[in-house]
């Protein structure tokens, strides 16, 4: 074993010392190798990520959201249906949601504008100021009246707004600011900037506007007896499916969305299916197949040669092949390490900074998060074996070639 | 020591430039002697050196190795044989380059995995006694033609081998280089070792050292051993 | 020093380095800081993550209908990139059984 052991080391002392021999080759290989080996890592730790982030995120979102189309086209829902999915045995609750998009010129940006739901209260008490971000001039209004929403103590009244991070960004606002938007009839309405939303949950709220139901429909002219849709919630869970097959009967312009489908939707995202990431993906596969072809389709004149003379002082094949081996298994596991520690930096301390281009598209409003770092070991052991072993192999491949050098051509063809 | 039996070596045999190489070859060559084949270009020196070293194996006939028969040998006994029993001293130097000359002198002991401390010692010491130990550490790029010879030779001594087998070793020295080649030989000859030799160099095959001169011409030995 | 030995320094040093990572990963895992996020969502009943803002169908990937892309964004030159991440939402055809 010690003989064993000592044999591998002199193996690999001479594999690395051949490979320092071609410095710029190899190390430009390894470059490369190693830039794939993070482009692919770094798209899993983020799409992982990303995608854990969402399931625990959204576990509490809206158990059956109730969409109305019309001709295709997501429409109003009217009121009077409401009273049709609450007579639905098993329905809980149905809660009317107002939301839309609104277009800001002046930034670029589109906003997520919603009404929040009658008696929220998010956030910590004002106590925990550290967090807060409040407006001091708004505590007298606190007590005054019945607040639909309150986030840390500032309630949500009419005429003022609560923003998100990325629209606060977007705009280059600040808590007591004023902004305008264009209605649907053209008037400029003006809101109050009452309080801005956490950056913790910049993922969920960045672009977000709230306002009060009232704004909400003198912005967007939208009739008391319509509400964008509605959010259904049933008495037991296990029954959501028999409850949306009601709600599909009773209303067939209706389309139930519910929140298995929600989390299955990000747990699809980044999905090696999506355009863009077929072309990374498939970028990067070819990259590693014209190398590894590169490797597997020969061995020059200076490496025949070599084994020749490996094979003449007393090599056997299999020693050729273990120093082949070697040489593969160098280089793919630095890479492969070199990689991967790379992609975590980039994904989880520099926030992605190389894909965030990509990912803002053409958007102006671009949320700010830190990723929580899950890493899934189960894919990193699929990219070890993804990437080294093929490699290693490719390697070893043109070494059947090797194997049919006889010793003798050393002392042949002696002249260079 | 050595024992060939008819040895024959067909090159491209089928093809329309199939070539014999060596016909009919027999010979014995006594443990501890030096023996020099001699013979013009492309008369079967190489060829039949390498027969006798396990590097290539004959189209027809028999070579037996202290009365073992080797020819049907598989390659990882050949291998093997040829790593303990045989050192190589080719025409060329034929040392590694980018790699140091201790680590080419050390090369053939590789795969035999013995103690790193141990083998660098052997290797320090061969390079010694042949006076390049200042050029352990040198690139074998930066050495003269001696100097890469005896290189060589220290390499082809690295695993102790009973049988030193050198191709036209002083081809590529100058007067002075190849009588210190032969000095060398004469120790190896004390030392206990057989020696084969090829050499079309009067100063090789004349050389009081040697025990026998062997003539090949297109594939046959000439005349009768003197 | 040997090459190997180096070698082997060296790959223990990116091992052990990305054991840190891994152990970093873990302990920031373990720290529940989504709670007030999903709180929020709870709260205002939101259904999806903020990653993209550049049109209707990739906000709210899980709400977009079979009709929505090409038609977002006011000044909408094409498909979105961020179109090409993602895919059609979860059961987006299920209500559009065959009829024959
Ligand atoms: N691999 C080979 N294929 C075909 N012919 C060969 C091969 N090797 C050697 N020969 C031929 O065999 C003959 C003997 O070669 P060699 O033993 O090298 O002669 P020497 O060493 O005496 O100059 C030469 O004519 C050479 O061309
Ligand atoms: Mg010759």
């Amino acid at each position: 074993m010690r003989g064993w052991i000592e044999k591998q080391r002199y193996i690999l002392d001479f594999t690395l010392s051949s490979l320092l021999r071609r410095k710029v080759k190899n190390f430009g290989l390894l470059v490369l190798y190693a830039l794939i080996v993070f482009i692919l890592a770094s798209m899993m730790f983020f799409t992982y990520s990303i995608k854990k982030e969402a399931s625990l995120l959204l576990k509490d979102s809206p158990e059956i959201i109730v969409q109305k189309l019309m001709a295709g086209r997501h429409e109003l829902f009217p009121l009077r249906h409401i009273e049709t999915i609450k007579n639905i045995r098993g329905v809980a609750a149905v809660e009317p949601r107002l939301w839309g998009y609104y277009f800001d010129t002046h930034a670029g940006a589109n906003y997520t504008l919603l009404v929040p739901p009658a008696g929220g209260k998010i956030g910590k008490p004002a106590s925990k100021t550290a967090v807060v971000e409040t407006d001091p001039h708004d505590r007298a209004a606190e007590h005054a009246g019945q607040p639909l929403f309150r986030f840390n103590d500032v309630a949500l009244e009419p005429g003022t707004l609560i923003v998100g991070q990325g629209m606060a960004r977007a705009r280059h606002t600040d808590m007591g600011d004023f902004m305008p938007f264009r209605a649907f009839d053209g008037n400029i309405l003006s809101f109050r900037i009452a309080a801005i939303l956490s950056s913790e949950s910049e993922l969920v709220s960045s672009d977000l506007i709230l306002l009060t139901e009232g704004d909400f429909r003198k912005l967007f002219g939208i009739d008391n007896d319509y509400v964008t849709d509605v959010a259904v919630s049933v008495n037991n869970p296990r029954e959501i499916a028999t409850v949306t097959a009601k709600i599909s009967r009773l209303l067939p312009d209706s389309r139930p969305i519910i929140r298995d489908e929600i989390l299955r939707t990000y747990d699809s995202i980044f999905n090696w299916r999506g355009g863009m990431m077929i072309v990374i993906f498939s970028a990067a596969v070819l990259a590693f197949v014209i190398f590894a072809w590169d490797k597997a389709s020969g061995l020059s004149a200076g490496e025949r040669r070599e084994i020749g003379i490996l094979k003449a002082v007393g090599w056997e094949t299999s020693d050729v092949i273990q120093m082949k081996f070697w040489e593969g298994a160098a280089i793919s596991l630095t890479a492969f390490f070199s990689g991967v520690i790379l992609a975590y930096i980039h994904v989880f301390f520099t926030g992605s900074l190389i894909f965030e281009p990509a990912l803002k598209g053409w958007s102006n409003l671009y949320p700010h998060f830190e990723l929580t770092p899950f890493v899934s070991l189960e894919q990193l052991t699929t990219l070890f074996f993804l990437t080294v072993i093929p490699y290693t192999v490719a390697t070893i491949v043109p070494i059947w070639r090797a194997a049919t050098i006889d010793p003798d051509t050393a002392m042949r063809h002696s002249g260079e | 020591m050595i024992e060939l039996v008819n040895v024959r070596k067909i090159f491209n045999a089928g093809n329309p430039s199939e070539f014999s190489a060596l016909n009919s070859v027999s010979l014995n060559i006594g443990e501890n002697k030096i023996t020099v084949l001699t013979g013009p270009s492309g008369s079967g020196k190489t060829t039949l050196l390498s027969i006798i070293g396990c590097m290539s194996r004959p189209s027809a006939g028999r070579v037996k190795l202290s009365g073992r028969e080797i020819t049907s040998l598989p390659e990882r006994f050949l291998t093997d044989i040829r790593r303990k029993t045989f050192g190589f001293i080719f025409q060329q130097p034929n040392l590694i380059k980018g790699i140091s000359v201790l680590e080419n002198v050390m090369l053939p002991a590789y795969p035999l995995g013995e103690k790193r401390s141990h083998l660098k010692e052997k290797a320090m010491k061969g390079l010694d006694a042949l006076n390049i130990s200042g050029k352990a550490m040198a690139k074998v790029e930066w050495l003269s033609g001696g100097e890469a010879q005896r290189a060589a030779i220290v390499r082809a001594l690295i695993n102790d081998p009973s049988i030193i087998i050198a191709d036209e070793p002083t081809a590529h020295l100058d007067t002075k280089l190849s009588y210190r080649f032969m000095e060398i030989v004469e120790k190896f000859k004390t030392e206990g070792k057989t020696v084969i030799i090829t050499s079309h160099d009067p100063l090789v095959y004349q050389s009081a050292v040697v025990d026998r001169v062997i003539g090949l011409r297109d594939g046959k030995i000439e005349g009768k051993p003197s | 020093m040997r090459k190997s030995t180096l070698f082997f320094y060296s790959l223990a040093a990116e091992i052990i380095l990305l054991g840190m990572l891994l152990v970093h990963a873990s302990l920031s895992a373990s720290q529940p800081k989504w709670e007030e996020t999903a709180n929020l969502v709870k709260t205002l009943g939101l259904t999806d993550l903020c990653l993209f803002t550049e049109a209707r169908y990739t906000r709210h990937l899980s709400q977009a209908d079979l009709n929505t892309p090409f038609q977002d964004h006011p000044l909408s030159l094409e498909h979105f990139p961020s179109g090409s991440f993602t895919l059609p939402p979860e059961g987006i055809t299920k209500d559009h059984e065959r009829l024959d």
